[in-house]
């Protein structure tokens, strides 16, 4: 009786209440899983209209590529499937579009003239009916689909806040054209193409973090292990340390993310220790001395930490030190095997690999150690993973189908794709920066 | 412990603070494209049109030049000089291809099985231990009714760092809630988190949002949401303000009127 009456009570109070009297809801762990975008046709006079589908289908491909849109197909528009002239009618019908089930609309225009195209979008937020921005690109006839790319991640960040990826570059190792050379493709898996042709052996691709430049070591030289870098543009690659007697044998490089020296792994009395260089080659500073194998440096995104692997222990695992060599903890304990480390973008991860039975598998943990989960599992070896410099991806090797190729899966383990087709053995690959 | 928890924070601080700066960036650009662009339709934001050349781009896309090819091959791989340590003990075919690790490592045998630490599929995003907060179920309001210690208790809000705003429109402590209100807030809740999108990224932040919905009897929401709280956030504001416009209609609420909602990601 006293319930009923205290529940008559609260009924009333809530019939006069204001919002701020009234219990909140609460929602945590968004369950949305993607945005609708309808991408229309661009408008397009002449040669145009052939260029403007394909436009079309790469600036799907880019958002869908995103993970967070979902193509609306062209079938369900209620509005029209091709942008038209500006000055034909009202602006965009939002209803129309809310009730086709969009929540993005991209729209645009292409002009092409002989020696230039250019490229107008504008990219709607159906639900709030609003422009989220609106942008033009010019360039070469030729460069259409790499205007089509950036028009995605465009989307993206106006959306979410966050460049998406698809204009980005992976360097990899492959010995599809039969030494193990030096490759870049788009991060989508097009556009391959070879970065260096010394038919000697090439390893270990690193970025600067412009972009500008592939730190990578090569063989091509004295048939020592040497550090080259290879920069955009003509011109040939250049040792990275040429002021180092060559006597000692150089590994791997890996810029820090302030661009001004780089961890470097070098042999010292036949074992490899990590030092730091200055970019131009001086500056030598040693950070690990243990008889051990210390190898694999990976920088923490504020260039205050590095970890690493060594195999002090008995068996390789992985380490965090200070830039300065000072702090050495042990960061991994678990499995017998762990190796190539890398510290996502944002700070929060260290992605490894690590030895499962015969095989290995590409585990997260945090750099505290306090959280260590499994990314990729597979019956066969995932292995070398790199971060997308978003930190929403990582692109790793595997051999799950005989041959190593290239895979690319979300952090949240959804999306595994396959970026490379078994020409050769593809392995190490190397997440490029944005473009600049 | 405490002083990993602080390190912890320091990183979330870092985070929150580079967002911030993104977000202070971002308006005042924002307020640049507003005030400098032409007056066109009344609501229509438009920002002006950025043109990006991209013949001007230094070689952009294009690869690094591949090097030459050298006169002579220097070095068929497998006569890779090998004397030395393998140079990263990393399963990778190192310099000279033939090493196999996979192969070559010994001691497959007594290899535990890794201890997993959680059979999760995923690796949740961190603050491992961090209690999941849920917004109040409808079996905890009926206990707490039921227990009539006194006077009624707030409802469960697990969060006593939103109490001190609670009264900007959140969770306002010290309702008490109908078992009907109770339910409908459940269905609320998981109507609009499931047109709720958010970018990874910023799934793991500590944001939190406060918006005051509309709604009429039927659920629709009347009119813009209002923001009561912004989460400093603008991007992840504005992920908030598309889901709950998406949502409409919600179920039914238990009266029309203005109803606040409290958006927090999974983790925090």
């Amino acid at each position: 009786m006293l319930r009923l009456v205290r529940a008559l009570a609260l009924l009333l109070v809530a019939g006069t209440a204001r919002a701020e009297d009234r219990p909140a809801v609460i929602v945590t762990d968004p369950g949305g899983e993607a945005y609708r975008a309808a991408v229309q046709r661009f408008g397009a006079v002449g040669e145009g209209r052939a260029l403007a589908e394909r436009v079309r289908g790469e600036i799907v491909k880019g958002l869908e590529w995103s993970s967070l849109f979902q193509e609306l197909s062209p079938k369900a528009f209620l509005g029209p499937v091709e942008t038209l002239a500006l000055d034909s009618g009202p602006a965009v019908a939002c209803p129309d579009w809310r009730q086709s089930g969009a929540d993005a609309l991209v729209e645009g225009e292409i002009r092409q003239g002989a020696a230039e195209i250019e490229i107008e979008f504008r990219a709607w937020d159906i639900a709030r009916c609003r422009k989220l921005l609106r942008k033009r690109y010019r360039g070469d006839p030729g460069d259409a689909r790499r205007m089509s790319r950036s028009i995605a991640d465009d989307v993206v960040e106006a959306f979410t806040g966050q460049r998406g990826v698809f204009g980005t570059e992976i360097a990899f190792v492959s010995t599809r054209a039969g030494a193990a050379e030096i490759f870049v493709m788009n991060a989508d898996g097009t556009d391959l193409r070879p970065a260096t042709r010394n038919r000697s052996l090439n390893a270990f691709p690193s970025w600067s973090p412009k972009g500008d430049a592939i730190v990578y070591m090569s063989y091509r030289y004295r048939r020592q292990p040497h550090l080259f870098r290879l920069v955009r543009g003509p011109g040939e690659p250049g040792l990275l340390l040429p002021r180092l007697n060559s006597g000692r044998a150089q590994y791997r490089g890996v810029y820090a993310p302030d661009g001004g020296r780089l961890a470097v792994v070098l042999s010292v009395d036949g074992a490899p220790e990590i030092f730091t260089v200055g970019e131009d080659g001086g500056n030598l500073r040693r950070l690990t001395r243990h008889r051990a194998i210390d190898v694999s440096p990976t920088w923490s995104p504020d260039g205050r930490r590095i970890a690493f692997v060594s195999d002090r222990a008995g068996a390789p695992h992985v380490y965090v030190m200070d830039a300065d060599g000072g702090n050495v903890r042990r960061l991994t304990f678990d499995g017998s095997y762990n190796a190539a480390p890398a510290w996502s973008p944002d700070g929060r991860w260290v992605a490894y690999q690590t030895r499962v039975g015969g095989q290995f598998d590409i585990w997260l943990i945090d750099p505290e150690g306090s959280v260590n989960a499994p990314l990729v599992t597979h019956p066969r070896s995932d292995e070398s993973p790199s971060w997308s410099p978003d930190g929403r991806k990582l692109v790793f090797q595997t051999v799950r189908r005989g041959r190593s190729d290239l895979y690319v899966i979300d952090v949240t383990g959804h999306n595994l794709r396959r970026l490379t087709d078994e020409r050769g053995a593809d392995k190490s690959p190397a997440w490029g920066p944005y473009p600049r | 412990m405490s002083s990993l928890a602080v390190r912890f924070e320091g990183e979330q601080r870092k985070t929150f603070r580079r967002l911030l700066v993104v977000s202070g960036v971002a308006h005042v650009a924002l307020a640049l494209a507003l005030v400098s662009m032409p007056t066109l339709a009344p609501r229509t934001v438009l920002p002006g049109v950025v043109t990006v050349d991209l013949v001007g781009l230094p070689g952009l896309p294009a690869p690094p030049a591949p090097e030459p090819a050298p006169a002579p091959a220097p070095e068929p791989p497998k006569a890779a000089p090998e004397p030395k340590p393998v140079p990263e003990p990393k399963p990778e075919p190192n310099p000279p291809p033939p090493v196999q690790k996979k192969t070559v490592l010994p001691e497959e045998s007594r290899q535990l099985p890794k201890p997993k630490p959680k059979p999760v599929a995923k690796p949740k995003p961190p603050a491992p231990s961090k209690p999941r907060e849920e917004a109040p179920a409808y079996e905890d309001v009926l206990a707490s009714l039921r227990k009539e210690k006194g006077e009624a208790r707030p409802t469960p809000e697990a969060r006593p760092a939103a109490a001190p705003e609670a009264g900007t429109g959140g969770a306002r402590a010290g309702v008490p809630v109908s078992p009907r209100v109770a339910a409908w807030l459940r269905s609320a809740r998981n109507h609009v988190r499931g047109v709720w999108v958010l970018a990874p990224g910023f799934r793991t932040q500590p944001l939190e949002t406060h918006v005051e919905l509309h709604l009429d009897a039927a659920g629709n929401v009347l009119g813009e949401p209002r923001v009561t709280r912004r989460s400093g956030n603008p991007w992840y504001d504005e992920s908030v303000v598309r889901a709950v416009q998406k949502a409409s209609p919600l179920p039914r609420p238990p009266e029309a009127g203005r109803w606040p909602f409290v958006f927090r990601p999974e983790d925090y």
